[in-house]
């Protein structure tokens, strides 16, 4: 009857867990014998429980969608069950206090995305970025700049002299999502006028409006415009990467077109500051296994994501925390920032 | 044609088929339960179906979707808690025919109409998929306000004892829509720092407390006499005369609820409500409404489920879901290597007549179940109320935590009860409430829209929309007609008895 809880249990697993939970139990029984440490009894063994993956989002989206693929390999990596816990509101901030009430044991890991990021720089939560420890970065979904098939804006250049005469009319999610703070971003590295954002329920929503001609720009995932870009109604002036996306490889980088500008839309594990380094460890390697495994690995192909989105805990810490730099200055620009 | 039959072939094959039925059985059981809803069940069993072959996974997934938004309408007829948002509008009159003792009848009803409406717009969906889809396109945020506004129009004549109560209550509805972040200025509106109220009221937690919670909390006051039980033998099923009565309702919903659900932003909650207003409208027998007429629960359910086809237009063909259940629909197809859009029609027809298939096997499937038990679901509204209500509430309860997770919305069900019991007590009607919390926010979020799009010009960026301008005159003809028609009726009584 939990809505939103969904349950791993490969064979395989079970047992495995069952002799670890064994194991465990004896060795903590023997260690109070011998009067070990309190921490070692208060905190259940590693494995003793489910895993709850909490997210921010809603059942369905992107992002729960990521929680439930990593799920299935995971489990059996980490040798338990993995439940995925839907925590909606407040943009992130109900995920974020229900994971910071939860014992720091590591059996509660936060599905974190940018827009939790921004949501802590708005002071929202009690939780900041330095009480959170990166595990593991599952998506990196690089955004595409997308006009209609027969959009005046047939070009990067035109898109800087149009962009400079008017204001652009650009499809974002909600004002103040990351969706918007990359906007504002991408229209101040292309130099063109602020755009007039034009907010929507989500990137299905943008698509749509994009090619019924209601907005000029949208900046989307691959998959969100895909069928569009097939059927060749929607057309890619360029990406946001670093490097061209294997999915668009016509499409020059912003880069290439001397536009500095890199958005994605990402997302990874996290846990609260206070679990033991030894959890961190083998939760790390457990998600990985999962993310690198071939359920997710097929999930990222087929969503024409590259596989090399999947990263290690030094990489996603750096990331995480250079996100938390620019957002703070985004949302000053924005004029949203508390 | 031979890419249908072999899509049909799919029904010859046990193991698909078993599977067809327990998506079935499945889809109608967790639809009936207030608080796990099709989409919720669909997101569940995802990562199993992995495993399978594609064209079963996909069967399977869509045969839940088809059966849920029926079953919804169960729990909505027996004890007036909808299973489903979609089914709030059976509720009202169809919890209405269940007091007086029909509802076996209500219950047959909604499975026909039900079955009428998801066979319609599955057969639309593959004959026209890829050029209805275009019709999405064409709806902008001028269009959707054009609809949500004739959609709110007929608030008045919906529901309660009088017009001006009825006012009341919409307003009502659409000044609870302005709750949360407001989705173009990103400001909290009357959250009061609540997280549970940053989305918006929780539209399964108002639900559940206006009609389960009310409903209950009225029968505790009304405790008095010994319950009137009912013989099975009593119970009684539609037959021809009902449903030559409803057949009108059951086409007019069928039909809007096929193009609700084309479009993206609009479902099947929506779909019931413009479905319930336009039967209505349409009826010979508008005295009957909102006092349980049969014609009440046809056309919302057969609008439902005809959006649940409706809703696969945009997702095959476009790619761009139109609900959260389409939303997992999509992340299945798309994990299986099927790839959405209007090629998808040309290159892997097999898939898709498979899907096709299975939706239709699974809207006759519960047809057949709904039809054989309606009988024996109809004994639920027998069980003693000292019995009953309290397992409602309980159901409640979970119901409300189920959708978020969230105490918060538990508490917010329990005043929407006493909301609803209040309601109840002084002749004010949920429906209108429902109609503006629904669509109140549509309106609101399109005209802002709308302005961004049309940037200075506003009333001439109106003007260039032709598809909205002529919802706009229509909701305007609905408006005047019927007032204007009864004047000159007044006028001419006296002169034609003079002649």
């Amino acid at each position: 009857m939990q809505e939103g809880n969904q349950v791993c249990r490969p064979a395989e697993a079970r047992g495995a867990a069952a002799w670890h939970r064994r194991s465990v139990l004896l060795g903590a029984a023997g260690f109070g014998l011998l009067g070990a440490p309190s921490i070692l009894r208060a905190q259940a063994a590693f494995g003793s429980r489910p895993i709850e993956v909490v997210t921010h989002a809603g059942v369905g989206g992107g992002t729960d969608i990521t929680a439930r693929m990593t799920a299935v390999d995971a489990a059996a990596a980490l040798g338990t069950e993995i439940v995925v816990v839907n925590k909606t509101g407040g943009s992130g901030a109900a995920a974020l206090a229900y994971a910071a009430q939860r014992p720091k044991d590591g059996h509660t890991v936060l599905l974190l995305t940018q827009t939790h990021l921004l949501t802590m720089l708005r002071s929202r939560t009690g939780t900041q970025m330095e009480d959170l420890v990166a595990i593991a970065r599952a998506t990196e979904d690089p955004q595409v700049v997308m006009v209609r098939a027969d959009s005046p804006l047939r070009s990067a250049d035109e898109l800087a002299s149009i962009g400079k005469e008017r204001s652009l009319r650009f499809g974002i999610t909600h004002v103040g999502s990351v969706d918007h703070v990359a906007t504002v971003g991408f229209a101040k590295a292309a130099g063109i006028r602020p755009p007039t954002a034009v907010p929507f329920r989500g990137g299905g929503d943008i698509v749509v409006n994009l090619v019924g001609g209601n907005i000029d720009v949208g900046l989307l995932n691959f998959a969100e415009g895909e069928a569009q870009l097939r059927a060749g109604e929607v057309r890619p002036l360029m990406v946001l990467s670093r490097e061209r996306m294997t999915s668009l490889p016509e499409a020059p980088t912003a880069r290439e077109l001397r536009i500095d500008f890199v958005s994605a839309t990402t997302r990874g594990y996290a846990v609260m500051k206070g679990v033991p380094e030894d959890r961190i460890a083998r939760l790390e390697e457990g998600m990985l296994k999962g993310l690198r495994g071939p359920t997710f690995s097929n999930y990222l192909k087929t969503s024409g994501q590259a596989l090399d989105s999947v990263a290690g805990r030094a990489e996603w810490q750096a990331q995480l925390e250079a996100f938390s730099n620019e957002g703070r200055q985004a949302l000053a620009d924005l004029g949203v920032a508390r | 044609m031979e890419a249908f039959l072999a899509g049909m072939a799919i029904l010859a094959d046990p193991f698909a088929l078993f599977m067809i039925v327990a998506g079935t059985v499945i889809g109608i059981t967790v639809g009936a339960l207030p608080g796990i809803s099709g989409s919720t069940t669909i997101a569940l069993m995802l990562p199993i179906t992995l495993g399978l072959d594609p064209v079963v996974s996909l069967a399977f997934l869509g045969s839940i979707y088809c059966a849920a938004n029926f079953g919804g309408s169960i729990t909505a007829i027996l004890v007036n808690a909808p299973g489903d948002p979609s089914a709030s509008a059976t509720a009202l009159e169809g919890y209405k025919m269940a007091e007086r003792g029909e509802a076996g009848m209500a219950l047959g009803m909604s499975a026909v109409a039900s079955a009428i409406g998801g066979i319609f717009s599955v057969v639309v969906m593959i004959v026209a998929a890829p050029l209805l889809s275009r019709a999405a396109y064409s709806f902008g945020p001028p269009e959707y306000l054009a609809l949500a506004l004739f959609g709110l129009s007929m608030c008045a004549a919906v529901g309660g004892d009088s017009a001006v109560k009825n006012l009341i209550a919409a307003t009502f509805g659409v000044l609870l829509a302005t709750v949360g972040i407001d989705l173009t200025t990103g400001v909290e509106r009357y959250t009061f720092g609540f997280y549970d109220l940053t989305d918006g009221v929780s539209f399964v937690a108002a639900l559940i407390g206006l009609f389960a919670v009310g409903e209950m909390l009225d029968q505790a006051t009304q405790q008095m006499g010994k319950p009137t039980l009912l013989k099975m033998d009593a119970v009684r099923v539609p037959g021809r005369a009902e449903f030559r009565k409803c057949n009108r309702s059951i086409w007019l919903g069928s039909v809007i609820g096929t193009f609700i659900g084309i479009l993206p932003a609009l479902g099947a909650t929506a779909a019931a409500l413009i479905g319930y207003n336009e039967t209505r409208r349409w009826s010979k027998h508008k005295h009957e409404f909102g006092h349980g007429s049969i014609e009440g629960v046809a056309g919302p359910e057969a609008a439902n489920n005809a959006a649940v086809g409706g809703g696969m237009v945009p997702t095959l063909a476009l790619g761009i879901p139109g609900s959260a259940t389409t939303a997992i629909i999509l992340a299945g197809l798309i994990v299986q290597g099927v790839r959405p859009g209007p090629h998808l029609f040309n290159e892997q027809p097999r898939l898709l007549y498979a899907v096709f298939a299975s939706m239709l096997a699974a809207n006759i499937l519960y047809l057949v179940i709904g039809l054989g038990a309606a009988k024996l679901f109809a004994r639920i509204s027998l069980i003693p109320a000292a019995l009953l209500w309290p397992a409602v509430f309980v159901l409640s309860v979970i119901g409300a935590y189920g959708a978020n997770q969230s105490m918060g919305d538990v508490w917010l069900m329990m005043a929407f009860g006493i909301l609803g019991f209040a309601f109840r007590r002084t002749g004010f009607s949920p429906a209108p409430l429902i109609m503006g919390l629904v669509l109140g926010s549509m309106v609101e979020e399109s005209l802002k829209q709308s302005i961004l799009i049309f940037g200075d010009d506003v009333v001439g960026g109106f003007i260039g929309r032709p598809i909205a301008l002529v919802l706009f005159a229509i909701t305007a003809l609905g408006l005047l007609v019927p007032p204007v028609l009864r004047a000159t009726a007044r006028l001419r009584q006296p002169q034609a008895r003079e002649v």
